[in-house]
């Protein structure tokens, strides 16, 4: 973040040090300038949307010559700097070149340069390019939908799936080249790899050595045994906390590492109150999804959202937790009711054997690594809460806090590496490639400039959209290259609509995409988690069962937290 | 006294099957095994980080499982014990006839919805047994 708003900053900057670094080449030292009739040329390219436009060709040409007197390209914030041999006696005339852009000409008359000019350095004023669509623009677009059909179907892993992605845009770019058709090029190899945004990869690293370590305690599921216990056969009482249990878990560690750890102990326990086991999973999915979105480490989209916009742990707990509370409210509500003829059939009665077993399957494993894991976990909170103040960003807080559990609590450090999974960096890396293509390409723009006419200046109309549209979406499609994919367009919305400064659309985003995954099983991973498990123990959740139970929920629930997104947004302020 | 051994998941599905299994093992005066073959395939169905002991944490559930099977068993008057592994079904569950030097394999039908054993596979999968160990093999 810093370093984006640094690389906003700098075409001022740059801007400043060429006028001011001029200034004092030709402007202090009259006797130099004499000797050097050199005249810099500075400006900046942007496209429909605002945004720089790097990588164009700039050719300069004066007084009507044909041939191009200097020439540059433009750097990754859209500046760029052209030092002409001579001055111009009648006209400047720029010839700008970008592949996925309509060529740009620029002319200026030489009296107009010396009136502006009186350090003896020219500002053209901001240069607008329009898109244009190419093959290319269809080759990215392609390899996007393939790449999300792959993984909506299951054709592919994830991973899989997203580097066939890549490799579409970067082959068509490669023979592109080869052919000499600038038409077919999507995006270079240096161009899509500065698209990674390493905060994600190394938070999400630095956080599955951390939950590596904890999940191997058994706290989870002596939390669960222990509410089992309290709740003395009481499953509706039993299934709040169990949900609670869930939701906290889901804030903290991602949702898939909480239901592995959750679903089997519930089922035992579910089976020993002797009742159906789904009445106690699919509610704990559910509340796993909702409440995910309370932290900034919940869930991918939560990570990704946060770099992005830079929304930080704090933000998401301030703006975003009470709403995921009240979803879960909503949820509990929903659930009694459903399954109340369930947990009235609850019988309680367990033998001793049984129940010995569940207590052992239960325990604690490590306490002396819970101790250790509670402590740094605990102080990781208090930087991730703080990290602002204490210029510590998520990424680092997360690789500090898995590196200082690896020393202190010594487990086994290759069976740790080896816990994280290096197919899931893998993956996002190569999204965070494929989202860049069609970026480069157009694509997204097109998106955001039609949501932008469909919206307008309604702020409230642009979060219902992204909120109820986002869920539609994440129930039928992977949510995390969906999110990775809308957030350069919730950007552009966000600096287009009066008022969404506020980030409030990345908040709709977030609720979205993750609480979409309710509606339907493939909708969330943790869904689909779940299934295999109650499937391998004979329960198996088809998908018109989780259908009948999730995608209402999924209405109560996202309605909720609407509620307090608009409450918090548009009442409070 | 012979050793029956029964595959079951464990779920109110396999009820039926344990039941025909007590049954079966009665007629005969044999003794029950219960088996529970846990696989993890589900997981290649998510690109999510699995970091936890998935393969622990179902060894845990299928003994519990097992555990209310046999109580079943024993409630029935039937001798029971069980046995939990990881890996292929068809390959556990055909080590494991031979390790324990079973008389009779029964497997429990598929339920109506949601069961990724299909019928055919089991008729191939009796066969095999017959064939490979010379057990015989029954589907309930």
């Amino acid at each position: 973040m810093v370093l984006r708003k640094f690389l906003g900053l700098l075409p001022i900057a740059m801007l400043i040090v060429a006028l001011g670094g001029w200034g004092f080449v030709f402007g202090a030292d009259d006797a130099h300038a004499q000797d050097d009739d050199v005249l810099p040329v500075t400006g900046r390219l942007l496209d429909e949307q605002g945004q720089p436009v790097a990588a164009a060709s700039i050719r300069a040409f004066v007084d009507g010559e044909s041939e191009p007197c200097a020439e540059a390209e433009s750097q990754e914030n859209g500046t760029y700097m052209l030092a002409l041999p001579r001055p111009p006696e009648q006209t400047l005339r720029l010839e700008v070149e970008r592949y996925h852009f309509e060529s740009l000409s620029y002319e200026v008359e030489a009296q107009e340069i010396e009136r502006g000019n009186p350090r003896r350095a020219f500002l053209v004023p901001d240069l607008i390019m329009r898109r244009k669509i190419t093959a290319g623009f269809w080759i990215a677009t392609i390899s996007f939908a393939v790449m999300l059909l792959l993984i909506a179907l299951d054709v592919l892993h994830s991973t899989v799936a997203a580097l066939l992605g890549v490799s579409m845009v970067l082959g068509a770019t490669v023979l592109g080249h080869l052919i000499g058709s600038d038409d077919l090029l999507v995006i270079s190899m240096e161009r899509a790899l500065s698209y990674i945004d390493f905060e994600v990869i190394f938070l999400v690293m630095g956080m599955m050595i951390v939950i590596g370590i904890i999940e191997d305690t058994g706290v989870f599921q002596w939390l669960a045994f222990v509410s089992y216990r309290v709740s003395r056969g009481r499953a509706w009482l039993l299934v709040i906390v169990l949900m609670l249990i869930t939701g906290v878990a889901s804030a903290l560690l991602d949702n898939v590492t909480t239901m592995l750890l959750m679903a089997p102990i519930s089922l035992q326990i579910a089976i020993a109150m002797g009742i159906n086991p789904l009445s106690f999973l699919i509610p704990e999915v559910l509340a796993s999804n909702i409440a995910g979105i309370s932290t900034l480490i919940g869930t991918p989209t939560n990570i990704l959202i946060g770099s992005y916009a830079d929304i930080s742990f704090g933000d998401f707990l301030s703006n975003l937790t009470a709403g995921a509370v009240l979803a879960l409210l909503a949820l509990i509500a929903y659930v009694e009711i459903v399954y109340r003829k369930e947990y009235q059939a609850a019988s309680g009665g367990v033998s001793k054997v049984l129940y010995e077993k569940l207590r052992q399957n239960a325990r604690i494993k490590d306490p002396i690594t819970l101790r250790k894991s509670l402590v740094v976990f605990g102080v990781m909170m208090i930087f991730f809460l703080l990290g602002k103040n204490l210029h510590t960003p998520p990424d680092a807080t997360a690789m500090i806090g898995a590196t200082a559990l690896l020393i202190w609590v010594e487990p086994d450090v290759e069976k740790m590496l080896k816990a994280v999974d290096w197919t899931t960096l893998v993956f996002f890396m190569a999204l965070f490639m494929v989202v860049g293509a069609i970026q480069e390409v157009g694509l997204i723009s097109h998106v955001a400039m039609f949501l932008s006419n469909l919206i307008g200046q309604n702020l409230l109309a642009g979060l219902l959209i992204l909120i109820w549209g986002g869920a539609v979406f994440s129930a039928v499609i992977a949510n995390i290259p969906f999110t990775a994919a809308m957030l350069p367009v919730v950007g552009f919305l966000s600096r287009t609509i009066a008022g969404a400064g506020s980030k409030v659309l990345f908040y709709g985003l977030s609720v979205g995409s993750a609480m979409g995954g309710n509606g339907s099983l493939i909708g969330a991973s943790a869904n689909v988690i779940t299934a295999g498990i109650a499937e391998r123990a004979g329960y198996p959740i088809t998908y018109s069962r989780f259908l009948k139970i999730g995608a209402p929920a999924m209405i109560v629930t996202i309605g909720a937290a609407t509620l307090w997104l608009v409450f918090r947004f548009f009442v409070i302020g | 006294m012979g050793t029956i051994l029964c595959a079951t998941r464990g779920g109110e599905a396999s009820y039926r099957t344990q039941d025909r299994a007590i049954e079966i093992a009665r007629e005969r005066g044999d003794k029950l095994l219960f088996i529970f073959v846990s696989d993890i395939n589900f997981l290649s169905h998510t690109s999510a980080p699995v970091l936890v002991d998935v393969e622990g944490e179902m060894e845990n559930m299928g003994e519990f499982l097992l555990l209310a099977a046999e109580e079943r068993a024993r409630n029935a008057g039937i001798e029971a014990e069980h046995v939990v592994r990881q890996g292929d079904f068809r390959e556990q569950l055909k080590e494991a006839a031979k390790e324990y030097q079973v008389e009779m394999v029964i497997l429990g039908r598929p339920g109506k919805e949601g069961s990724v054993t299909k019928l055919q596979m089991l008729e191939e999968l009796v066969k095999e047994i017959e064939q490979e160990l010379g057990i015989e093999a029954v589907i309930v």
